[in-house]
């Protein structure tokens, strides 16, 4: 922390009257991998770099370096002023935000999981291993651990500063023909329960053996947890930000107001919230809590500086490093929790497909939001409100905007999952959803 | 820069590993984006730092650093060490390396201008004059004319006496319109979309664009996609043009080929693949006119340099020969696994905190003998894509979906009219045995791929596919939700 305001004030030194924006990250990773029940990478990284923003008159630039000796931090932002005195002028650029209160937040930080040993990590993949050889099984997947520390500050006194802490257990389990997956993400290592994950990703891939082929066409879907995530984050990414909501192309544009998902589905993001983090933006802005959709309702956009200059609005905070080609983004989402369990949403459905989750998912048509992609690692027939037996994987064509209008059951139990910032989400029933096509396995 | 790099190695020989390397990179990027008539990047990202390796006792160990100091080197070495002697807990038996010659080379891209010595205000001149062309009509709302420029310094230094110095340079550049009217947007782009064209060089590769030529082109296409029929369902002919071809090498063909996706190494991210080693040299993996060659001597190529990141010299060989599959994208490690006594030489490391990984290399479909004329006067009933917008594919690689920018309709052996939202599935194996005819050399062209991610820790990696146009058979079309 010392050292990185120590070059902060090399930097606003160097810059001079121009106004200058520093954004400092430094992040100490370490990921174990996994594979064919051995270790198959170990891995270990330390970084800090730096992007400074130089504005002057209308005019800007932006370098990034992760040097910080005397020498370099010279060489980098002059090269830097010279890029700007020769700029045109534009007149739309917005000048550096003023600083404003920010709250503290959550804590995410914890020093133990931020200082787990290889060892550490080793003997948790042993202990999948170990399980997975004796049951003729082969396990694949991660453990890793990290700590960064961001600092955003400007020479107009904006300072702003978060560090947190993240542990990740991702299991995936073949079983000849079938594969079973599970994967749980905390800022704390104690809330990591890997003997349930393994045991999850384990039982599932048994139970996905033997696969029978299954045709395509519409469906009942429950759809667990990361599965309605995987789809969601995409909806959230490409509809609910305010520079697609400003150039026509987000299925909300002119519906804000209006029923247009189910009354089940109620979205937010708030920092605060079941999927927490950083209480300010990249702009070093704080960050609101959104209500997107609410029951069904489309209700918010979320906004930085530039988007809701457009607008005609304030920024809500959700601003990602400047200048943006993506515009803003919720990074904290949450899906309102309904009635029942996961067994709950299987036994109401008379006829469907219980999907683990989602894999290369991609964007087809922002405007119905239809989207594309497979299903993976347990992937199940639904009759008369029971799983009846596995399938082999399906290829989904669907509008999004259509699904989420669909929803017939939102689960009780949401989990914290990883995907564009955070998500914590339940599993969804969803009736009518259009596999395209399946695969061979 | 050796002089640092032989500390990591001082220390890898006194704790006796099996294996050891550093490699020290040296990246700059620029990148420079006019959005809607504003400036959405740029960029100037200059990083320096290393990366270590050991294979300690069989078990690989790395760790990564950014202090450039004697002391902070043996540190990071000391820790790629403890991480290998933990990895020895779990391990079936020592990791062995194929054996490879020792090198001492400097190799760099060829390039005729640096374009980092182009002035930063002629290039966002060039940016804004084709942002205002794009922009000409009110129905464009998302204009975006981009260029991007990379160079990676490395100097990779091994146990075994390799001592190679590499300059990587690559261009990139593109014009995108977006037209949107009455709740449809439908996008445009020239060379492609997606981050646009990069090859391996210099400034001369956005000359050789023209991009002022084509930016009228594009927006006129995207304001007439507006009104262009939807692509008709059906099982049609299909003719692939543009990069779309690059999509349908690297995704059914690339990512299946990586040996260590093969052996289930990649199964916890991206997946595996159908293409098992059992059927090396015998699978039918397309039809007989069907040749797809790797290459990592292809000039112009980004995936193009003198060694690997294991140190392996750049090599040329078949993934599929005559329609059989024929070969794999290797690393030291796992070309044991296929019998091989010598890595193809597929194994990169994105940047200098990452540890090299199995690599789609520059692979491409080696052209036929007819011409796109000719491919369209064989078909009765066709569609024509062009630009790939979204991409699928399960993860043993087979069942996939690919959405274009634009299409045309094919009747009776003529080009028809435009269409929209041209969007094709199938199942690779049978898809590339479809395959009837390919255009010929003087329609090949080298298409980037510049953001292909794999691995975990996530990692980019950059190359090329070259490709002419090719004609299908009886190919799923016009699949919508």
């Amino acid at each position: 922390m010392k050292n990185i305001e120590t070059v902060l004030k090399k930097i606003f030194r160097l810059a001079g009257r121009v106004q200058c924006e520093v954004m400092a990250e430094r992040r100490d990773s370490a990921l174990t991998r996994f594979a064919d029940n051995v270790i198959s990478q170990n891995v270990a990284s330390s970084a800090l770099n730096f992007s400074v923003r130089l504005l002057d008159g209308g005019r800007s630039a932006k370098l990034a370096f992760n040097q910080t000796d005397d020498a370099s931090l010279k060489r980098a932002v002059s090269a830097g002023l010279e890029v700007l005195k020769r700029q045109k002028k534009d007149p739309d650029l917005l000048p550096l935000a003023k600083p404003r209160a920010l709250p503290a937040g959550k804590n995410l930080y914890d020093r133990a999981t931020a200082e787990l040993a290889p060892a550490f990590r080793a003997e948790k993949a042993a202990e999948l291993a170990r399980a997975c050889r004796k049951a003729g099984q082969v396990s694949c997947g991660t453990v890793d651990n990290g700590a960064s520390e961001l600092v955003i500050a400007n020479s107009l006194g904006l300072f702003a500063r978060y560090r947190s802490t993240s542990v990740t257990h991702s299991v995936t389990v073949t079983d000849r023909d079938g594969s079973g997956w599970a994967e749980q993400t905390s800022h704390d290592v104690k809330d990591i329960d890997f003997a349930r994950l393994n045991e999850t990703a384990r039982a599932k891939a048994a139970a996905s053996r033997k696969p029978r082929d299954s045709k395509p066409g519409k469906y009942t879907v429950v759809l667990e947890p990361q599965a309605a995530a995987d789809l969601l984050t995409y909806v959230n990414a490409y509809s609910f930000g305010g520079q697609f909501y400003n150039e026509g192309r987000s299925f909300v544009c002119g519906r804000l107001g209006k029923r247009v998902l189910s009354p089940l589905l109620t979205l937010e993001d708030d920092y605060l919230g079941a999927a927490p983090g950083m209480p300010f933006d990249f702009e070093g802005q704080p960050r609101a809590r959104v209500t997107l959709v609410e029951n069904g309702v489309l209700k918010n956009i979320v906004h930085d500086r530039k988007t809701a200059k457009k607008a005609k609005t304030v920024s809500t905070g959700h601003a990602l490093p400047q200048p943006s080609y993506f515009g803003p983004l919720a990074l904290n989402l949450s899906v309102k929790p309904g009635k029942g369990s996961l067994e709950d949403l299987v036994k109401g459905t008379e006829r469907g497909i219980l999907v683990t989750q989602f894999h290369y998912t991609n964007l087809l048509k922002a405007q119905t939001m239809e989207m594309t992609g497979m299903t993976r690692n347990g992937t199940f027939m639904i009759e008369d409100g029971k799983i009846s037996y596995p399938i082999k994987n399906m290829r989904f064509t669907q509008s999004m905007v259509e699904a989420f209008a669909n929803i017939e059951a939102v689960g009780s139990e949401a989990e914290l999952l990883a995907g564009w910032g955070s998500i914590s989400c339940p599993p969804m029933r969803l009736a009518g959803f259009n596999f395209s096509s399946a695969t061979k396995f | 820069m050796f002089k640092l790099a032989t500390k990591a190695i001082e220390v890898a020989n006194k704790h006796r590993v099996d294996f050891g390397d550093i490699r020290i990179v040296e990246e700059r990027n620029q990148s420079l984006a006019v959005k809607s008539g504003e400036i959405s990047s740029l960029v100037d990202e200059t990083t320096l730092g290393y990366g270590i390796r050991v294979l300690y006792q069989g078990a690989w160990g790395f760790a990564s650093g950014r202090e450039m100091t004697e002391r902070a080197v043996a540190e990071t070495a000391l820790k790629a060490i403890a991480i290998a002697k933990a990895s020895r807990l779990l391990m079936h038996g020592k990791v062995r390396l194929a054996p490879e010659p020792a090198y001492q080379d400097f190799w760099q891209t060829p390039f005729l201008k640096d374009p980092f010595a182009v002035p930063v205000q002629a290039k966002l001149d060039m940016l804004f004059a084709l942002d205002k062309v794009l922009r000409a009509d009110k129905r464009i709302k998302v204009s975006e004319s981009e260029m991007v420029f990379m160079r990676e310094h490395q100097w990779h230094m091994t146990t075994e006496g390799s001592r190679i110095e590499q300059v990587l340079l690559n261009t990139g550049g593109c014009v995108t319109a977006t037209a949107v009217q009455n709740g449809e947007s439908q996008l445009r782009g020239y060379p492609c979309s997606h981050g646009g064209q990069t090859l391996g060089g210099g400034w001369e590769i956005i000359e050789a664009m023209d991009l002022p030529a084509h930016a009228d082109r594009v927006r006129e296409e995207a304001i007439a996609l507006l009104k262009a029929p939807v692509c008709p369902a059906g099982v049609k002919d299909l003719i692939i043009s543009g990069n779309q071809m690059a999509l349908q090498i690297h995704e059914s063909v690339g990512h299946a080929s990586e040996l260590d996706r093969v052996l289930g190494y990649e199964e916890s991210y991206a997946g595996s693949s159908f293409a098992t080693t059992e059927k090396l040299g015998k699978f039918r993996y397309g039809s007989p006119i069907v040749n797809l060659v790797a290459d990592a001597t292809l000039p112009g190529g980004l995936a193009t340099a003198g060694y690997d990141d294991d140190a392996v010299k750049a090599q040329r060989w078949h993934i599929v020969k005559d329609g059989i599959l024929s070969g794999y994208m290797t690393n030291r490690e796992f070309c044991g696994r296929i019998g091989m006594e010598r890595s193809w030489g597929s194994c990169r490391a994105d940047g200098y905190s990452n540890i090299p990984i199995t690599r789609i290399c520059n692979l491409s479909l080696m052209p036929g003998k007819s011409s796109t004329e000719e491919l369209i006067a064989g078909i009765k009933d066709g569609v024509m894509m062009e630009n790939n917008t979204s991409w699928s594919i399960d993860q043993k690689r087979l069942n996939f979906q690919f959405g274009c920018e634009i299409g045309w309709e094919i009747k009776n052996g003529k080009k028809g009219r435009m269409i929209k939202n041209p969007r094709y599935q199938g199942i690779t194996p049978e898809f590339w045995g479809s395959c009837d005819a390919i255009a010929g050399p003087q329609e090949w062209r080298l298409w980037g791929v510049a953001n292909c991610g794999k691995g975990q820790p996530g990692q980019r990696a950059m190359m090329c596919h070259g490709s002419s146009p090719a004609r299908f058979r009886k190919v799923k079309v016009g699949v919508h939700g």
